[in-house]
C-alpha cells in the first residue's frame, strides 16, 4: 500500500486527518514535529504522498519542503500543504518549491480523500 | 506606574485561562477521538469539519498569548525606563504606544491568517492543485 506521511505540530489536527483515512487503502505515518518526518526521510523512509501543515515551530512547511527536495528520493514525491493559510503570495512560494497542491482548513473530508485519490492514482 | 502593574497581572491572568481552554479544549477533542476511534464509529463531514474547529481555536488563542507576551514586554521596557528617568517618560510613552499599536496589527493579522475557511461560510471547498 501506498505511504502517505502527515506533518503538523497539532495533535488534533494529526487526529482529524486520520479519522478520514482510516478507511483508505493507503499506510500512514504521522509526525509532530517535520524536523522528524525529515530526518526519516533521509534515513531512507520513502513516502508516496506528503501532507503537511504550514505553521509549525523550528521548522515550517516551507522549510520542510526544501529539506525534501534535497533529497535524492523524495526530489519529485507529491507534497500537498494543509494549513489554514490562504494568502495567494504563500501559495506562490509554495509552488515555486515544488508544491502538488493547497488546502485550506479546516478540509472537507471528501475532498481530503479526493485528493489523495488523485494524486496516488488511486482506483475510485 | 502602579496602573501599568495591574494592566501586566490582569493580561497574565488571560494567559493563564487562555492557556487552560486550548488544554480542556484538547483534551475534549482527543477523548473524542479515541471514543471514535476505539468504537469504529463513522464520523460525516460536519462532525469531521467541527472536530477540526479546535485546532483553529488553538491557533487563534496562541496568537492572543503572543500578542500578550509581547504587550507585556513593552510595557516592562517602559516601566524600567520611567524608573530610570522620570524625565524621559514622555518618550518613553510614546515608543509603548508604538509597540502596542505594531502588537495590535500582528494580532489583527494573524486572526485572519489562522481562521482558514472558519471566517467564511461561502469558502470555496476546491483543493488547488499546481
Amino acid at each position: 500500500m501506498p505511504l502517505v506521511i502527515f506533518v503538523d505540530d497539532s495533535e488534533t489536527a494529526l487526529a482529524s486527518t486520520k479519522m478520514v483515512t482510516t478507511t483508505m487503502p493507503i499506510e500512514t505515518k504521522q509526525y509532530l514535529r517535520a524536523q522528524d518526518a525529515l530526518a526519516e526521510i533521509q534515513a531512507g523512509l520513502t513516502p508516496d504522498l506528503i501532507i503537511t501543515d504550514l505553521n509549525m515551530p523550528v521548522m515550517n512547511g516551507f522549510e520542510f519542503l526544501k529539506g525534501l527536495r534535497e533529497v535524492a528520493a523524495t526530489k519529485r514525491t507529491p507534497c500537498l500543504m494543509l494549513t489554514t493559510e490562504t494568502k495567494a503570495e504563500l501559495k506562490q512560494q509554495g509552488k515555486a518549491l515544488g508544491l502538488t497542491g493547497w488546502i485550506v482548513k479546516p478540509f472537507n473530508p471528501a475532498q481530503l480523500k479526493s485528493a489523495i485519490t488523485r494524486v496516488l492514482r488511486l482506483p475510485a | 506606574m502602579l496602573i501599568l502593574n495591574s494592566v501586566d497581572n490582569l493580561l497574565e491572568h488571560i494567559k493563564d485561562v487562555q492557556e487552560d481552554v486550548i488544554s480542556l479544549s484538547h483534551d475534549s477533542l482527543m477523548k473524542m477521538s479515541s471514543f471514535i476511534e476505539n468504537n469504529k464509529l463513522e464520523v460525516d463531514d460536519d462532525i469531521s469539519t467541527s472536530l477540526q474547529y479546535q485546532d483553529i481555536i488553538t491557533q487563534q488563542l496562541n496568537a492572543t498569548i503572543e500578542a500578550i507576551d509581547s504587550m507585556r514586554s513593552s510595557i516592562e521596557i517602559f516601566s524600567h525606563a520611567y524608573k530610570s528617568d522620570e524625565s524621559l517618560a514622555s518618550e518613553s510613552m510614546k515608543k509603548l504606544e508604538e509597540k502596542l499599536n505594531t502588537t495590535l496589527q500582528d494580532a489583527k493579522d494573524k486572526k485572519d491568517r489562522f481562521a482558514g475557511k472558519s471566517a467564511s461560510e461561502n469558502a470555496d471547498d476546491e483543493i488547488e492543485f499546481f
